[in-house]
């Protein structure tokens, strides 16, 4: 992992977010309040004006540095989310990557003790969890299966019932929309992986 | 030692805003109040900056106690919680309370002295058993 | 040896006449006052009780009586009559609220 490539993952996830913040509005206004777009959008600006700084540092610490950027920025019920990803994510990993499967999965368990859920309720951890599966059977073209991966389990929260969040109050009607949670990260996941390959 | 501090926490700043007016009227001065509410962008919402603001305001050697509304507002307390340093960090709790009631019950506990798992529990006796 | 035949009691009771009788403020200070106090304090709407812890904040508040209603007050401990005393007196006051004065003050 050189800086330069961290650059890179970093603005391409940042842009990736801040190009698609008026999709993901219209998703929450469907099934949450409709902040999702707006709070993301925001804490994803101030993580790209910071991304030549965090760029320099060893991969934990930008990791952490982004995480609380999240927190701190994007508010909200995702701000605490993907916050606790990126943070989790940033105490377990190695500076090169190369246990990236075991830290993603103790990222994946601490989004669930923070958000109080578990996959099946229609919420990112919908997508977390088979991307997490995915990781852990490795593979050399793991950059093009993980947004197809990513990419399904999204669209697979769209018959789902919401029993977690804000949008388990509209019961049934939560039914029929894809979860803004699992539409960003689906994004966040694709992006990283298209600067992967590039 | 000093009395319990109280934060609200409101997904909107004028709820805050009013809960805790209600428990100056009610209980007085003699507990730390500070109350935040609405998202890092201004709306309605919750965001763990301002919420760590309003734990430094209110804070007390006793602890602090906190009153929240709905779901966001209770994990980004959480965090702002988690994020404190080790020293403050075991003295703050998130109450399980109907936060203008629990925030007045609470402040009623704090000011007679109680220690903070007591002003909790007292918060929580309001919520379903 | 202790004589543990000698524990302080009081009990008392008081007409509330403020407007929302024991409701609200007038609550939260009653419970304020009682914990200044050792002994333990306990208020009732009858002289058979239910009797209620007067220190807790939740339970007070559930007692809910209107103006009118007789609010009864038994302690017991160090400074029993004391206490009883000064809850009396906190009722009788109206609570201390200027707008609850009642219109007829000769109270006995």
């Amino acid at each position: 992992m050189t800086p330069a490539l961290l650059h890179r993952l970093i603005l391409a996830v940042a842009d990736e977010v801040i190009a698609h913040a008026d999709e993901l509005t219209e998703l929450d206004q469907a099934v949450g309040d409709g902040d999702h777009g707006i709070n993301m959008k925001r804490g994803f600006e101030a993580v790209r004006a910071d991304a030549g700084a965090t760029a320099e540092k060893p991969l934990p610490d930008a990791l952490k540095a982004i995480g609380t950027q999240l927190v701190m920025k994007v508010g909200g019920a995702s701000g605490p989310l993907y916050g606790t990803l990126f943070l989790a994510l940033s105490k377990e990993i190695a500076p090169d990557a190369s246990n990236l499967s075991a830290a993603f999965a103790s990222a994946v368990e601490a989004v669930k003790s923070r958000g109080k859920s578990q996959p099946g309720q229609k919420t990112m951890l919908d997508v977390l969890a088979p991307v997490q599966v995915a990781l852990a059977e490795g593979g050399t073209d793991l950059s093009v299966r993980l947004p197809i991966v990513a990419a399904s389990a999204a669209d697979a929260t769209i018959p789902m019932l919401a029993t977690r969040g804000r949008a388990s109050f509209l019961g049934e009607r939560s039914i029929g929309h894809m979860d803004p949670g699992a539409r960003s990260l689906a994004l966040i996941v694709a992006s990283v992986c298209r600067a992967l390959e590039g | 030692m000093a009395n319990v501090g109280i934060v609200i926490v409101s997904h909107s700043p004028k709820i805050a805003e009013g809960a805790a007016d209600m428990v100056r009227q009610m209980v007085g001065d003699s507990v730390n109040l500070a109350y935040t509410g609405g998202d890092p962008g201004g709306g309605l919402g919750t965001g763990v900056a301002s919420i760590r603001e309003a734990i430094d305001r209110a804070w007390s050697e006793a602890g602090v106690a906190i009153l929240v509304d709905l779901g966001g507002a209770e994990t980004n307390s959480e965090m702002a919680v988690e994020m404190l340093d080790a020293e403050r960090r075991g003295r703050v709790v998130v109450c399980n309370a109907p936060i203008v009631e629990g925030a007045v019950m609470a402040a009623t506990e704090a000011s007679g002295g109680s220690p903070l798992e007591t002003v909790r529990r007292t918060a929580e006796e309001l919520s379903p058993q | 040896m202790k004589d543990l035949t000698a524990t302080e009691q009081a009990t008392d009771r008081a007409e509330l006449i403020n407007a929302v009788g024991l409701h609200a403020r007038p609550s939260v200070k009653l419970t304020q006052l009682a914990k200044t106090f050792e002994c333990r304090v306990e208020i009732a709407l009858s002289a058979d009780g239910p009797w209620v812890d007067a220190k807790s904040p939740v339970k007070v508040m559930r007692v809910k009586a209107p103006r009118g209603a007789v609010l009864h007050v038994r302690t017991s401990g160090p400074g029993a009559e004391a206490a009883a005393d000064a809850l009396m007196a906190l009722v009788r006051g109206g609570f201390g609220d200027q707008s609850n004065q009642p219109a007829d003050l000769r109270h006995g």
